[in-house]
């Protein structure tokens, strides 16, 4: 029994995982993928990964932003750098915290269920039939998946993150709107070019890894091994974890160092 | 199991509203999306418009991209990029949107300051009185007055140690602080001796014993002179007496002198009555009869005047003691 660390370290492993991803981005970027059971699917998967889970994980984000702010706020108005804080929360909070939860909490409630989905496809033979049938399976099943958990990544980001920085505001300036002008001047030096364009990137990235990599995982199950599908779930999520945990650092590299 | 994926395969059964719900979100999530972006191109200034001001600078240390170029406190613009001149010059290219240009006017001196913590500080002054001035104009390059505690820390420190480098010449011993301090401190250990203050100025206790004794030597003396004064100023009040006090030298003397003026008037009397007398005897010279009968009265008044004036010259010599010669000689 193989255990995922050892699929991990196989380079085969990376190669498919990264040929399944330009196949799959190619097609989920083509209408034509989107038919009508494929959009039926998609909406299907936002509606459980992103819409069911909503209220709650809004109420996580607002709590750990409420507590991140607070802290931040109240340290550096103690060590008398109050000049910087507003600036550091976003740094902190918008630009870092928020969309790594975010892509960690779907990676956990999705990735790991599209893993197990598929790795049981492959191992039932379903997939093949499909093929055998005519139909790619690639764009029946897995396009609507990748398309689903990547619009699901971006919605939860863009919402979190919009109610991060209305309680930045708030808890900074409270409701008045005098402070607007000041925390305006904070957000246009925090967000220059290159860190917009670098930050809309990683968000994307993230989305992209969320998407594909517990699905392309999925498909190393073999076909009538059912042992094998934990194997390849698990292997899929640490993955995951790996590339999330990657791509976050690559972005405080290029932005800090 | 296996049939299982199959049914989710085959029967994508969606139902209306959770495809509505799931079109609210993603419209939602792109609404926001698109006010996030447009809010952060807002904020960087992609919609103002901008007049562009070069600062000049020796070292531009310090500033960074993105920074705040402050007037009384408030941005007003900020910095876009650096670059560095042909001449070596540091060149900081800032934005200032057209609304806040107008406190920027031909007047305004631009300053860096470098604290020791936190970020440097950009910023302009304009004089209030100055806000007449012609307006700054776009692409204008002015010079940048720079203060840096960092650069100012080591002029400090070497100051700092040429202070310490001195109080330790000071507080050394040998120096003359300290030797200073040893004789003050001799001083008023002495003050604080028997003799007190007299100790202290006089070097030893010995000396200031001599001194007291001198001055009770001093005093004695003083007493006593003052008997002596005293005893001089009753002679005197007697001597005083002598001379001057009823039936005194002198009294006595005045008496005698108004005396001798009555007698000395009595003989000039008596001289006229003879020149008188001498004439008649001239008249008389050939009436001789008449003249021998006054002749006899008139030897007695002359003999009676030279009587007198003999006692006055006795009276005299008797109360003024120094002549002792009683002799008379007379005309």
């Amino acid at each position: 029994m193989a255990f995922g660390g050892e699929i991990i370290l196989r380079p085969r492993s990376w190669r498919r995982l990264l040929q399944f991803g330009g196949y799959a981005t190619v097609a989920a970027l083509s209408p034509s993928s989107y038919g009508l059971a494929a959009r039926a699917l998609a909406v299907r998967q936002i509606y459980l990964t992103a819409w069911k889970v909503l209220p709650a994980y809004l109420a996580f984000s607002a709590l750990l932003s409420m507590v991140i702010i607070e802290i931040v706020h109240s340290r550096a108005r103690a060590y008398g750098l109050d000049a910087y804080a507003l600036e550091l929360v976003l740094r902190v909070l918008i630009l870092e915290v928020i969309p790594l939860l975010t892509a960690l909490f779907l990676a956990l409630r999705s990735g790991a269920a599209i893993g197990a989905e598929i790795a049981l496809m492959r191992v039932s033979g379903a997939l093949e039939d499909h093929e055998e049938a005519g139909a790619s399976p690639l764009h029946a099943e897995l396009v609507p998946r990748i398309a689903a958990a990547a619009l699901s990544v971006f919605s939860l980001t863009t919402l979190s993150i919009a109610l991060a920085l209305y309680l930045t505001y708030a808890l900074f300036y409270g409701t008045s709107v005098s402070g607007f002008v000041a925390f305006t001047r904070v957000v246009g030096n925090v967000f220059d070019l290159q860190i917009f364009v670098g930050f809309l990137l990683k968000c994307a990235l993230f989305g992209f890894a969320v998407a594909i990599i517990p699905l392309a995982t999925g498909l190393e199950a073999e076909r009538g091994a059912m042992h094998t599908v934990p194997n390849a779930v698990l292997a899929g999520l640490m993955k995951l974890f790996l590339v999330i945990g990657l791509i976050e650092i690559l972005s405080l590299v290029v932005k800090y160092v | 199991m296996s049939d299982q994926p199959d049914s989710t395969v085959n029967v994508p059964y969606v139902p209306k509203t959770l495809g509505v719900k799931v079109g609210i979100l993603l419209a939602v999530a792109a609404m926001v999306g698109a006010s996030l972006v447009g809010y952060v191109l807002y904020a960087r200034g992609v919609f103002d418009d901008f007049q562009r001001l070069t600062l000049i600078a020796d070292n531009a240390d310090g500033v960074s991209p993105g920074m705040d170029l402050t007037f009384a406190g408030f941005p007003i613009g900020r910095v876009r990029r650096l670059s560095l001149s042909d001449d070596g010059k540091a060149r900081i290219h800032v934005r200032v949107p057209v609304t806040d240009a107008r406190w920027l006017r031909t007047t305004t001196i631009f300053t860096l300051e470098v604290p020791l913590v936190g970020g440097a500080k950009l910023r302009a002054h304009t004089n209030p009185a100055h806000l007449q001035d012609p307006m700054l104009p776009d692409r204008a390059e002015r010079p940048v007055l720079r203060g840096d505690v960092n650069t100012e820390i080591p002029q400090m420190v070497a100051r700092l140690r040429e202070v310490l480098d001195n109080v330790d010449q000071m507080t050394e011993s040998g120096s003359s602080l300290q030797e200073s301090l040893n004789n003050v401190r001799t001083v008023t250990s002495r003050m604080a001796g028997k003799q007190g203050m007299l100790g202290a100025a006089l070097g030893s206790e010995e000396n200031a014993k001599k001194l007291l004794q001198a001055i009770d030597r001093a005093n004695t003396l003083m007493a006593s002179l003052n008997g002596v004064s005293v005893r001089l100023d009753g002679v005197l009040a007697k001597t005083d007496q002598r001379l001057y006090g009823a039936g005194g030298i002198a009294d006595e003397t005045q008496k005698a002198i108004v005396q001798a003026n009555a007698i000395l008037g009595g003989v000039s009397a008596s001289l006229k009555k003879v020149d008188a007398i001498l004439a008649d005897a001239q008249a008389v010279a050939s009436n001789a009869k008449v003249a021998t009968t006054d002749l006899a009265a008139l030897r007695a008044e002359v003999e009676a005047s030279v009587r007198k004036v003999g006692a006055l010259i006795d009276e005299i010599n008797r109360k003024w003691p120094f002549e002792r010669d009683t002799k008379i000689k007379l005309p």
